[in-house]
């Protein structure tokens, strides 16, 4: 009986092993035949898929952390054609909310280019709009009855960022904008636009959880700090529109700098545009030059020019600020007659008069006196005809007319030193009187104070260009600007603080000619002059008003510099120097 | 009993065919069981795996439609707070832009320049995939294909 019973249960076994065997047999035949591999070829292609990631492009602050320029949502809106139920009523909700063709729309859902699944049927749409479609859709899913798709059905929503502008038009020359493609255009968006990039990227993204951790991490771009104070911004721009139709000008341009380091605290420039409104761009420009004019637009600035000129003839000892001259009015360079401004001759002027009276004879004497070889070293080491480096995209170079040139002829020696013959842009100019105001080192200007990047804040150290002249020259020539002001009794000048700086009235070149009806007038000041922490600049094109800087570009500098005291908190001279002496 | 009977006894019950047949089942049994176990924990751990995976996927689809719905905002207070609408509310509620002969200047023991906005500081370190041992995130299979093709690299 046990023996049966052995037997069977062994029968048993052997069954149930045989089946086994038979089992793992057919799994292993399963899992090498052909078919298996096809299924494993095609289970690779749902491994990964292709997903589009929409970085964040970095933001730009002002230096007290305003946003200038951010990201906003915005929505594409598309259709799946496979799940499209009821095309009319897509046709129908899209052209009532975004102000489409009804009829365009539906042709487009019933009739796809081949091959399709997906079609966009807009993009950038505002969220609102899309938050709209969203709960309609919604709704009528809601509504519709129990095992059955709502009319909007297949009609899809994808939002992704775009770039937004909260302050609309203010500091737009600056900042500059981006087109919908993601790239960067003007100011600080084109100069910085692969550290901001958050351009669209297609990664392979795992599908399976278990490789979740592969799910790559697109970085988001830099976020970038300006040196840019967004009221003393709001300020300048406001001020130079007053200007503008107070003296009838046809453009202008303000920018403030901090002549200790070369941080830009604001850069005001006409005409503008609401970054938000980008395309708007061909209507507002006529050239690319136009955006920004005091990096772009190289002009004859004339009389600040003088600035250097004196500059150079003190630091190489031509003269000294005691020295005299008898003005007779004009004088002969290189076989032409050059004049004042108001051809008359002036008699015995020291240096300081000469600056004080503008005199073009002066300063030719001194051109003339240093030599074109020093003469024009000088200016070289300021920087003329240089690019500043100002870290703004589309700077313009100037020029500079040098010994050698085809086109320099002796007289230009006498011209150039007062600003006629040499084109400069505002920026390069101020880049050039930091010297002066700065103990004798150039800074380069510059708009950017830092850059965020991974959690972590790098500042933008200042940089300076070079030492064209001594510290004793720059000190004692901006005491000359002070005094000359002060003498002249300037529409410059500012109740309580002590300011140095230069007017310009420059005629206008056309077809070769100077345009005697219309001129540029120009102010280039800074103060306190004992501790330079501000320096302005004003250029005013084809005033109406007054030809004159000093009747116009002289009283916005004053303007715009009590505005700059009080945005800056600097207290009035005797203040601060009561303070510095505890 | 005597001695003899007790080992005569003993040897007939080791040789008994019923207990190498119940040995032999047992060691079958404890062979299936074993198996059942490590199959279990593989399943359990499987699973939890890709529930996890799972979950940080969906998270980091919640942390991109938080970090939109933050610019969005950031973006909406920047527009609210901009210099125009300020001035226009200090206007409306009957400020006027200060003179500077208007300014009145005081000594304040302690106080310092504004410096420019700092917008970050050093963040907290992270933890990154990269830093996780694979013992933490590889399956069995993964393990023993590893084993396969490190012995077969260790070959050549």
């Amino acid at each position: 009986m046990r023996q049966q019973y052995a037997r069977r249960t062994q029968l048993v076994m052997l069954v149930i092993s045989l089946i086994s065997l038979a089992i793992i047999m057919q799994i292993v035949r399963i899992q090498n035949s052909p078919e298996a591999a096809i299924f494993d070829e095609r289970a690779l292609d749902y491994q990964y898929e292709w997903r589009t990631f929409y970085p964040d492009r970095g933001e730009i602050y002002d230096r007290s952390g305003h946003l200038l320029a951010g990201n906003k949502s915005v929505y594409e809106i598309g259709v799946d054609l496979n799940m499209v139920k009821d095309a009319n009523a897509i046709a129908g909700a899209v052209s009532v909310e975004l102000g489409m063709d009804y009829s365009e729309v539906l042709d487009t859902i019933q009739n796809p280019p081949d091959g399709l699944s997906y079609i966009v049927i807009a993009d950038f749409v505002e969220l609102q709009k899309a938050l709209r479609l969203k709960d309609l859709k919604v709704k009528l899913q809601e509504d519709a009855e129990e095992g059955t798709l709502g009319g909007l059905t297949g009609l899809e929503f994808k939002s992704h960022p775009q770039r937004s502008y909260p302050e609309n038009s203010l500091g737009s020359n600056i900042i500059g904008f981006v087109n919908r493609e993601g790239r960067g255009y003007f100011g600080i968006e084109e100069k910085y636009d692969t550290l901001l990039a958050g351009n669209p990227v297609q990664v392979l993204v795992p599908t399976d959880p278990n490789k979740a951790s592969e799910i790559a991490r697109v970085p988001d771009g830099t976020t970038l700090v300006l040196t840019i104070n967004r009221d003393l911004q709001a300020a300048s721009e406001k001020i130079l529109d007053d200007s503008l139709a107070k003296y009838g000008a046809l453009s202008g341009t303000i920018v403030i700098m901090d002549p200790r380091n070369g941080e830009l605290l604001s850069m005001a420039s006409t005409p503008r545009m609401d970054l938000n409104q980008f395309w708007e761009y061909g209507t507002v420009f006529d050239n690319a030059s136009d955006y920004n004019r005091a990096i772009s637009m190289p002009y004859e600035p004339g009389s600040v020019i003088k600035i250097l000129t004196m500059a150079a003839a003190l630091d190489s000892g031509t003269v000294t600020p005691g020295t005299t001259y008898l003005d007779t009015g004009s004088i002969l360079v290189g076989g032409a007659m050059i004049q004042n401004w108001d051809q008359a001759p002036w008699g015995v002027q020291d240096m300081t008069g000469c600056l004080q009276h503008s005199l073009n004879v002066c300063m030719a004497t001194l051109s003339t006196s240093m030599g074109a070889g020093t003469f024009y070293n000088y200016m070289d080491k300021f920087g003329l005809g240089h690019l500043t480096g100002v870290d703004l995209a589309g700077e313009a170079a100037g020029r500079l007319k040098i010994p050698g040139d085809s086109d320099w002829y002796a007289v230009d020696l006498g011209t150039n030193s007062f600003g006629q013959g040499v084109a400069a842009t505002p920026v390069q100019i101020m880049m050039a009187a930091s010297a002066i105001a700065n103990d004798g080192r150039t800074v380069t200007p510059h708009a950017l104070y830092a850059m965020v990047r991974g959690g972590r804040q790098y500042n933008v150290p200042a940089q300076f260009a070079g030492s064209p002249i001594t510290e004793q020259t720059a000190n004692t020539l901006s005491e000359m600007l002070a005094v000359s002001l002060e003498t002249e009794g300037s529409l410059a000048l500012v109740p309580g603080y002590r300011v140095a700086g230069k007017t310009g009235t420059a005629q206008i070149p056309v077809n070769g000619f100077y345009d005697d009806t219309a001129t540029n007038a120009s102010f280039i000041g800074w103060g306190p002059v004992d501790d330079p922490q501000f320096m302005i600049y004003v250029w005013l094109e084809r005033p109406e008003e007054s030809i004159w800087g000093s009747e116009t570009a002289a009283p916005v500098f004053a303007e715009i510099a009590e505005k700059t005291i009080i945005l800056l908190d600097i207290p009035p001279d005797t203040i601060r120097l009561q303070l510095a002496a505890k | 009993m005597n001695i003899q009977n007790v080992n005569h006894l003993v040897h007939a019950y080791k040789i008994a065919p019923w207990r190498i047949q119940r040995q032999w089942i047992g060691t079958a049994l404890l062979a299936v069981v074993a198996l059942a176990m490590v199959a279990t924990l593989y399943l359990d751990v499987t699973s939890q795996a890709a529930i996890a995976g799972r979950e940080i996927q969906d998270l980091t689809v919640s942390i991109a439609i938080g970090q939109q719905v933050s610019a969005d905002l950031q973006t909406q207070l920047a527009s609210l707070t901009s210099a125009s609408v300020m001035e226009q509310r200090a206007l409306d509620l009957g400020f006027r832009p200060m003179e500077s002969a208007e300014a009145e200047y005081l000594v304040v023991p302690g106080y310092f320049e504004p410096e420019p906005e700092i917008l970050s500081s050093t963040p907290l370190p992270q933890l990154s995939a990269l830093t996780i041992p694979p013992e933490y995130n590889e399956s069995l299979l993964d393990w023993v294909d590893e084993k396969i093709a490190s012995s077969a690299r260790g070959r050549q």
